[in-house]
């Protein structure tokens, strides 16, 4: 029995994923989001593999607005980088808008956007030797009128 | 023994952090905060996610146009009870309720927005989002703050959270997609009849701006890899007006010199809008029959 609960206490400690909240991650990144009105946010579930990966979001925009994403990435247990393009992961010629490189911060972060129809946020999934390494990254998106 | 002790109590820990909430929040939990999905699922996720805009949004922004409010437009709330059969039929009527919801509190229809709210809570109860409505007070609060647009607003956005949340808690992500797909066809709708009715460069170009979201919510149905019969003569339908879009010369010709080009400085002749004007009518009346 006593090593039944050592092995279970030590197979839960071994796996380092960080739980996924969606709720409170939404209402973290709600409060940041002032004054911008809230429209919606993305839920993005992270694995990690042995080579880098790219998760990419497409979101599509109103080009006579102003929006401002809030981005909460604590429930990762690797640092995961984010960058905003105005075209897909596949075109050859894309703009980068925003990127969190250089962050010390990356719990949560913020990134106003405007003027673009569309923009694609890139989640880079750093690899990782650990197998089915898992968490989640968020963004709450709001929106202004010019 | 230390670390077996260390151990128990790390299992105890993690036992206690699971076991405070109630037996049913306790299964939602479960599935919301499991951190190790099974390797297939998870490799699947690893696809483009679309994140689509909200009926709010979307009536925000066109009420800019300023189109004339149309009172007959919206769908009938007395049809409600009609929607309640299958899942898509369910989701895409939630969809239009919420947009006409958005609608009529953008144009400070007060009391048209209450029964709206009325209708999209029950369509809401059809597709198991009942607790998105019935937190915080909510219909007390839209109630006692009937006349003050920003205060209906802010609840409204409140609920618009709420119910994203339930989806993401429920896994509905499909009926997520089909409901905001259904708010966009409605907005679409009293877009282009604000259009026949206004004849207004800027109502045209808002139309025009909403119609572009047209590839992206192609994209998101797609993605759900739905074969039912009603979601792929959605994708078809959109899919052809996608095309009738980018059969505009004039529109295909701005967007290829920028994407982010400014719709309201284009001349576009009734010839050409009329097929896409004709597309839409049939695309949403297919949804609320």
């Amino acid at each position: 029995m006593c090593s039944a609960l050592i092995l279970a206490s030590l197979s839960f400690k071994k796996g380092g994923d960080i739980l996924c909240n969606p709720a409170a991650l939404k209402e973290k990144a709600g409060k940041s989001l002032e004054p911008y009105k809230y429209d919606s946010s993305e839920l993005t579930r992270i694995l990690y593999k042995k080579k880098e990966s790219v998760k990419e979001v497409e979101v599509p925009l109103f080009i006579g607005e102003k929006y401002m994403f809030v981005f909460e990435m604590e429930a990762l247990p690797k640092r995961v980088e984010v960058e905003i393009y105005n075209r897909d992961k596949d075109s050859k010629k894309r703009k980068l808008l925003f990127s969190s490189k250089g962050k010390t911060d990356l719990t949560e972060f913020q990134c106003e956007i405007s003027k673009m129809r569309t923009v694609y946020v890139d989640y880079i999934v750093p690899a990782s030797d650990e197998s089915a390494q898992t968490g989640c990254a968020l963004f709450v998106l709001g929106y202004k009128l010019k | 023994m230390k670390v077996a002790i260390a151990s128990i109590g790390l299992l105890f820990a993690s036992m206690a952090f699971t076991s405070c909430s109630s037996p049913e929040a306790e299964a939602e939990k479960q599935e919301t905060t499991d951190s190790i999905p099974s390797a297939d699922t998870v490799v699947e996720e690893m696809k483009t996610s679309y994140n689509l805009p909200s009926a709010l949004q979307i009536a925000s922004a066109f009420k800019r146009s300023g189109g004339t409010f149309l009172s007959n437009v919206t769908n009938d709330k007395a049809s409600v009870s009609r929607y309640n059969t299958n899942t898509y039929k369910k989701a895409v009527n939630f969809g239009i309720y919420s947009a006409d919801l958005a609608y009529c509190l953008s144009n400070k229809k007060y009391q048209e927005s209450k029964e709206y709210l009325k209708a999209c809570k029950d369509m809401g109860s059809y597709l198991g989002l009942d607790k998105a409505f019935e937190s915080d007070r909510m219909a007390e609060r839209f109630e006692s703050n009937i006349s003050n647009e920003d205060s209906l607003i802010r609840i409204v956005t409140h609920l618009q959270l709420k119910t994203d949340l339930m989806f993401e808690e429920n896994r509905q992500e499909e009926v997520k997609v089909l409901a905001l797909v259904g708010a966009w066809t409605e907005s679409l709708y009293i877009a282009a009849e604000t259009y026949n009715k206004d004849k207004s460069k800027k109502v045209g170009a808002a139309l025009l701006d909403q119609l572009l979201f047209s590839n992206t919510m192609l994209k998101a149905i797609q993605a759900t890899e739905n074969s039912e019969p009603e979601v792929k003569s959605l994708a078809l339908s959109i899919e052809t007006l996608q095309k009738q879009v980018m059969a505009i010369p004039s529109l295909a010709s701005a967007i290829e010199q920028d994407e982010n080009a400014d719709f309201s400085t284009l001349t576009i002749s009734e010839t050409e809008l009329d097929p896409l004007l004709g597309s839409i009518r049939s695309l949403r009346n297919d949804m609320v029959k």
